[in-house]
This record gives structure tokens, C-alpha cells and sequence, in this order.
């Protein structure tokens, strides 16, 4: 067993189940969706992220991008609710949550081609 | 990705991961607690709000409390926050200082900038094995000819310092074995571009080693090697290096140019020197009685020489066994071996040093070379003295010794691998030269003097074809003869001669020396010409440039852009159509 492959798995599963409970529920209730939630999300999502830096290989580079282009999503669905919270002033209304689960939906399917990707990695190894 | 940032991001994802785990904890506990608002009632940060706190907190700048005062809570949690992002950072930033300077991340920094300085090299370079006193010589005359040069040498001081010299070109200079074939080729031996690789390192062996690895690695490219050794010297030869040079056999050749005609020895002064140093003097060698010093490969190569001109020898050596090799040489005539070191008086007046025309102070020690170059000249003013020089650093000593002709190994490699990749015809020039006259020697060099004045001539090889001559070929095709003379005018005034001489005229395998200006030039021809650096830049553009190709050629100013060629083309046909018509056939 290897203890970074193990570390690096628990991320990347960590992010897409993360991901996916902040994603389901009503697409436009703001009471389905937990900030706490996202928080998480963007934290495991960046760990993740940081443990693909410096891998050479053709699957490294693949898995990167993926984490890349779920924390872009995952960015700007949080700059959308810090805005329309601390900026505009107002409470979270149903069709910007409806802005904020969609593209957090997006991180997700990034997340998730990346543990495809992983657990084709890991058929592929040969013990 | 390259190796360097993938060194760093490997090494920076602890930290990295360090800092965001102690940004989250911070955020989210700043975001539990509980606080309250200015006007009493229980409220809590929002995330936007914590991860601004936490922000300025970590990096410790420290606005405050803001929005509202802490409460208690609150202020328990920012304790946590200050000394977990804190050291956090400072965490970091160790890592990041630590791992610049981690001499395995300095050398891939260096060997990441070797090879984007070789990827920037346009065309072709010459990779230098070595970086002695030699390759340096030759590193300058090459990048002052606009040729780019490479170099590998394993003594790490001379790689960092090279950026510090003032070269004209950048020059990539790698640290590494260059016998180790895995080196030669990270230094750029396989690389496209390499055109050339000169073995120039102070070892016989290493330099067979290069020539061997850079014959099977790139066989295609030509090899020059250094060799002071005869039996390196063979063997480097029987698997096809280009060129082996030998500092002796050189030089003695260059002595017996000089006893044989000093007017050849100048002119090969003049054409293989330094570019735009001054004129150097003739040397005249005298026949009579010669003193040699020292019977190494330096002594016994020039003996040779000296044998072929009929000249009575007398040598001084302190080995009894080269005496015994001396003595059994079959084609001395009764030439002297005298035991002794020779920077003595009483054995220098036992060889005849006061009668002697010329000393020939050649052991390997420069001490006693300029022991014996002082000693001589004591004994007898007049001697035509020749110095072997071994160290680059006595350079002041031996000009200073005044010696008539001075032997310095690494100039002489330098100036004969300069020669032969700088002007390869000037190789071919010098051999057919050799064979003429002594009076055509002084014609030369009282044309050449006649023509370029004070400085030594730059040398430029002009091949007459469409990618060096485009214009020259343009016009050749269409059937119009240029002659040799044409390319001598000045391409702004077609009165004045630029200052330039034609040395030699190489038409498929034949050489003509000395073309003269009625020669028409054919596609496909190499000239050899020296001049001033303005004039040979000036021939260039005559060459390249139709305009001022025609201006030369037809003495008439073209327009070159479309409109104005129409209407030339227009005032012209009306201009011939008025002209009177001669009636040939009615005065027949």
C-alpha cells in the first residue's frame, strides 16, 4: 500500500462527495444548499489540487487540469454569493442560488471525470 | 512542464497545503463563533468577512476588528488564527528560501538556462571542448566573426566566470566531463545546429575521446582536434577526424616558411591574424650556425627543419638518452649534442653562441627559456632568438625578452582552427602560395598593403550563389558578364576602388591566384578576398542589393519601385522612338 496514493485518492473522493451534497437538493432553494458545505468544497478541492503539482506523466497533467477547471467553477460560484451577500447587501435570493448550484454542478463533473480517471490509473496498475 | 518547475511544485506542495489547512481551520472557526453586533444583538461572521480577517491577520498587516469588536469568543479563535497562519507562512517561506537554495535546484536552474541559451542560437554553433587558453582565443575570434560557439569544460570557476568576459555573442557554457559521452551530448553534440566540435583540452587523451564520441554520436559533423602527441595524432586520423592539429608541427612549419621566404611568412602573418590589429614587420631568418635548447618535440621538429636548409646545428640538452637517439640519426652531418641546460654561459659559449646567427630556447619550464633568451643575448647581441611559451600568464615576460619570433601553443591551435573554419580557402591559398616564387610573395603583399594600408585585413569568402549572392545571381542568369573589377567598385560611387584585394579565384576544383579584374565571375565560384571590414560590407551589398548591382553594372541609376519603373520604361521607348533611325542600308 502506498500512503500518498492513499492521501491523494481520499482527496480527490472527498471532493466529488463533498461536492455532490452541496449540490443536491432544489436547484433555487437557498435552504438546501449549506455556505458550510461549500466552504469545504473549495478547501478539500484545493488540497486536491496542490497534491497533483509536480507529476510529469500524461495522467498527472489530465488529473490537474480537471482540479483546475472544478475550482475555477468552485471560485466563482463563491464570488457570486460573497458579492450578492457582502456587496449588494441582500439576502440570498432563489435565482442566485440557482447561478451558484449550476456551476458548482459544473465542478462536479470535473470532479468526477477525475476519479474516473483515477480508478483508471488504478485498473491499469498491474500488482 | 520542465524539470525546474516541476522541482519546485513537487517541493511546494507540503507548504502549500500547510498554509491552506491553516487559512480553512482559521476561516471556519472565525465564522463559528459567536459575537455580537453594535447594536447588541448576537450576530456571526460571514465567510467573506472571515476570510478577510484571516488575510490580513496572516500576513500580519492587522486592521483590527472588523466589522464589529470581537467579542471573547471571537477574540479566543483570532488568538488560534494569528499563531497558526504565522507560522504557517513562516513555514513556507523557509521552505521556498531552502529550496533555492538547494544546490540540486541551482543546477537544474543552470542547466534550464544552458539549454533555452542553445535553443536561442538561430543558426549553427561550434561546440569548444575545453575552455583553456586555447578554447578562450578561440571563442573570441569566432563570436568576433559572428559564429556562435558553445563550450563544456569541467573546471567549474572558468564556466562562471565566462559571463563576466566581453564577448559579442552569448555564450552557453557548460559544466561537465567531456569524455563522458552523456555530457558531450547534453552540452548540444546531437543537436541540429552543431555544426563543428573542436577538442581543445590540455589532454591527448581526452581530445582522442571527444573525436571519437562526436564521430559515432553525429558523424556528419567535422571534428578538429588537438594533439601534441604522434601517436594520438595517427589514431585520431584513423577514424576520420577532419582535422588534428599538432602546436609543433605547426610551428615548425611556420619556421621554415620564415627561413625560406619571410615575405610568405608575413603574408601568412597578415591573412591569418587577428582582423584589424596593426601590420606586423617581416622576419628575416639568417642562414649560419644555430643553437637548439632543449631537444623535446619543440627542439627535434624545428632540427628537422633546420636540416632541410643546410645549416650547421648545435644542441643542448641535459638528457644523456636523447643524446644517444640524436647521435644515431642517420642524416646529421656532424652536428653537436652538448650535455647541458644551456641558461649557463659556459655551456652556451661552448656551442658557439657568440658566432651563432640564430637560438632556438625551447624546453617546457618558461623560466628557463627566458633564462636562456637573457643569457644569449649577453653573449652575443645579435642572435636571432625563437622562445617556446608555455604559459599564457608570461605573456609580458616573453615580449618583454624581445625574442624575433615567439612559439605560444595555444596561439598558434587558435589561429589555425580559426583559419580553417572561419575562411577554409585560405588553407588552399596558403598551400599554392608556398609553391611560387618568393618575388610573387612581395608583389602580394606590397598590393595588399597598397590597398588596405595599416591594419590586418579582414578576410571574407564570397560563393556565388542564390543564397549569398542573390543579386550577383540574378544577373548572371540573365546572361550579363560581371567581372572581378565590377565587385572592386564602390557600390555608392562607382569611380572609387573599395579596399579590397581578390586573393584567390576557386572555379570547380581549379584555383587561380590572384584574379585579375577582367575575370568573369561564373555561378557557382568562390572568391577569396581580403579587405578592410567597411569595404568587404560594402562588397556585400553589391552582391545583394540589384539596385546596386545595376548602378555598378550599367552606370545608370534604376527606379526599383513598380510605378516608377513604368514610367522610366514609358520616357524610354518614347525616347528611342524619336531617335533618328540610322539608314544602315541606304550608306551600304
Amino acid at each position: 500500500m502506498n500512503r500518498e496514493k492513499v492521501v491523494f485518492s481520499f482527496f480527490m473522493i472527498m471532493a466529488l462527495t463533498l461536492n455532490f451534497g452541496f449540490f443536491i437538493g432544489e436547484v433555487d432553494n437557498p435552504n438546501h444548499h449549506n455556505a458550510y458545505e461549500l466552504f469545504a468544497v473549495i478547501v478539500v478541492n484545493l488540497i486536491a489540487t496542490v497534491l497533483k503539482f509536480g507529476d510529469r506523466s500524461q495522467m498527472g497533467a489530465m488529473l490537474l487540469a480537471t482540479s483546475l477547471v472544478a475550482l475555477v467553477q468552485l471560485f466563482s460560484a463563491s464570488i457570486v454569493w460573497a458579492y450578492v451577500v457582502n456587496i449588494q447587501g441582500h439576502e440570498i435570493t432563489p435565482d442566485t442560488m440557482a447561478i451558484i448550484i449550476s456551476l458548482s454542478g459544473g465542478a462536479m463533473i470535473a470532479n468526477f471525470i477525475s476519479v474516473i480517471l483515477l480508478i483508471i490509473e488504478t485498473s491499469m496498475m498491474r500488482h | 512542464m520542465s524539470l525546474v518547475t516541476s522541482l519546485i511544485m513537487r517541493q511546494m506542495r507540503i507548504p502549500i497545503i500547510i498554509l491552506i489547512m491553516g487559512y480553512s481551520i482559521s476561516i471556519l472557526g472565525m465564522v463559528i463563533a459567536p459575537g455580537i453586533d453594535d447594536q447588541g444583538n448576537p450576530w456571526q461572521m460571514s465567510f467573506f468577512d472571515a476570510f478577510y480577517f484571516v488575510s490580513y491577520t496572516a500576513t500580519t498587516i492587522g486592521f483590527g476588528e472588523i466589522p464589529h469588536t470581537f467579542s471573547n469568543a471571537q477574540r479566543v479563535w483570532a488568538l488560534v488564527t494569528v499563531y497558526l497562519t504565522v507560522v504557517a507562512w513562516f513555514y513556507s517561506l523557509g521552505k521556498i528560501i531552502s529550496l533555492v537554495q538547494d544546490p540540486m535546484f541551482r543546477e537544474a536552474l543552470k542547466e534550464n538556462q544552458f539549454k533555452q541559451q542553445l535553443a536561442r542560437i538561430p543558426d549553427t554553433f561550434i561546440l569548444i571542448c575545453g575552455f583553456g587558453e586555447t578554447g578562450h582565443a578561440l571563442a573570441k575570434a569566432l563570436t568576433e566573426q559572428n559564429i556562435h560557439t558553445v563550450v563544456i569544460d569541467e573546471n567549474n570557476n572558468t564556466i562562471q566566470t565566462l559571463p563576466l568576459e566581453d564577448f559579442s555573442l552569448v555564450i552557453p557554457a557548460y559544466k561537465g566531463d567531456a569524455r563522458d559521452p552523456e555530457q558531450l551530448i547534453r552540452a548540444g553534440l546531437q543537436d541540429k545546429k552543431c555544426a563543428a566540435i573542436i577538442a581543445v583540452t590540455a589532454s591527448d587523451e581526452t581530445n582522442l575521446k571527444i573525436a571519437v564520441t562526436s564521430k559515432l554520436l553525429h558523424p556528419n559533423i567535422c571534428v578538429v582536434c588537438r594533439s601534441e602527441l604522434e601517436e594520438y595524432e595517427s589514431n585520431m586520423f584513423s577514424f576520420g577526424t577532419d582535422f588534428v592539429i599538432n602546436p609543433f608541427d605547426t610551428f615548425a612549419n611556420i619556421f621554415a616558411m620564415a627561413m625560406h621566404s619571410p615575405a610568405l611568412h608575413l603574408l601568412y602573418d597578415w591573412l591569418t591574424g587577428v582582423p584589424n590589429t596593426d601590420l606586423t614587420n617581416p622576419i628575416y631568418v639568417k642562414k649560419g650556425h644555430w643553437i637548439i635548447c632543449g631537444y623535446g618535440r619543440f627542439g627535434s621538429d624545428l632540427y628537422k627543419q633546420l636540416l632541410k636548409s643546410n645549416v650547421q646545428v648545435t644542441i643542448i640538452d641535459p638528457s644523456t638518452d636523447k643524446r644517444d637517439a640524436f647521435l644515431s640519426l642517420p642524416e646529421n652531418k656532424g652536428n653537436d649534442f652538448i650535455i647541458g641546460t644551456g641558461f649557463d654561459a659556459r655551456t652556451l659559449t661552448v656551442a658557439g653562441a657568440s658566432e651563432a646567427v640564430g637560438l632556438i630556447s625551447g624546453t617546457n619550464n618558461d623560466s628557463n627559456n627566458l633564462s636562456i633568451i637573457m643569457t644569449a643575448r649577453e653573449l652575443n647581441p645579435d642572435l636571432f632568438i625563437v622562445a617556446r611559451h608555455n604559459k599564457k600568464s608570461n605573456e609580458k615576460l616573453f615580449a618583454a625578452s624581445h625574442a624575433n619570433l615567439i612559439m605560444q601553443p595555444s596561439e598558434i591551435i587558435a589561429r589555425k582552427i580559426r583559419t580553417l573554419l572561419v575562411s577554409p580557402l585560405m588553407i588552399a591559398f596558403l598551400n599554392k602560395a608556398r609553391n611560387q616564387d618568393p618575388s610573387w610573395a612581395n608583389v602580394t603583399i606590397s598590393r595588399i598593403m597598397g590597398a588596405l594600408g595599416e591594419s590586418l585585413p579582414s578576410i571574407s569568402t564570397l560563393n556565388v550563389n542564390e543564397k549569398e549572392a542573390r543579386a550577383l545571381c540574378q544577373v548572371l542568369h540573365l546572361g550579363r558578364v560581371i567581372r572581378v573589377g565590377n565587385l572592386l567598385q564602390d557600390p555608392r560611387q562607382k569611380e572609387i576602388q573599395i579596399a579590397a584585394v581578390p586573393l584567390m579565384l576557386k572555379r570547380k576544383q581549379k584555383l587561380l591566384l590572384m584574379p585579375t579584374n577582367d575575370i568573369a565571375i561564373k555561378s557557382g565560384d568562390q572568391i577569396l578576398f581580403c579587405g578592410t571590414p567597411s569595404s568587404l560590407r560594402s562588397m556585400h551589398w553589391s552582391q545583394n542589393d540589384l539596385h546596386s548591382l545595376n548602378y555598378i553594372m550599367t552606370y545608370e541609376d534604376t527606379p526599383d519601385a513598380f510605378v516608377w519603373r513604368k514610367i522610366y520604361q514609358f520616357f524610354k521607348r518614347k525616347e528611342r522612338r524619336h531617335r533618328p533611325r540610322k539608314k544602315n542600308h541606304l550608306i551600304k
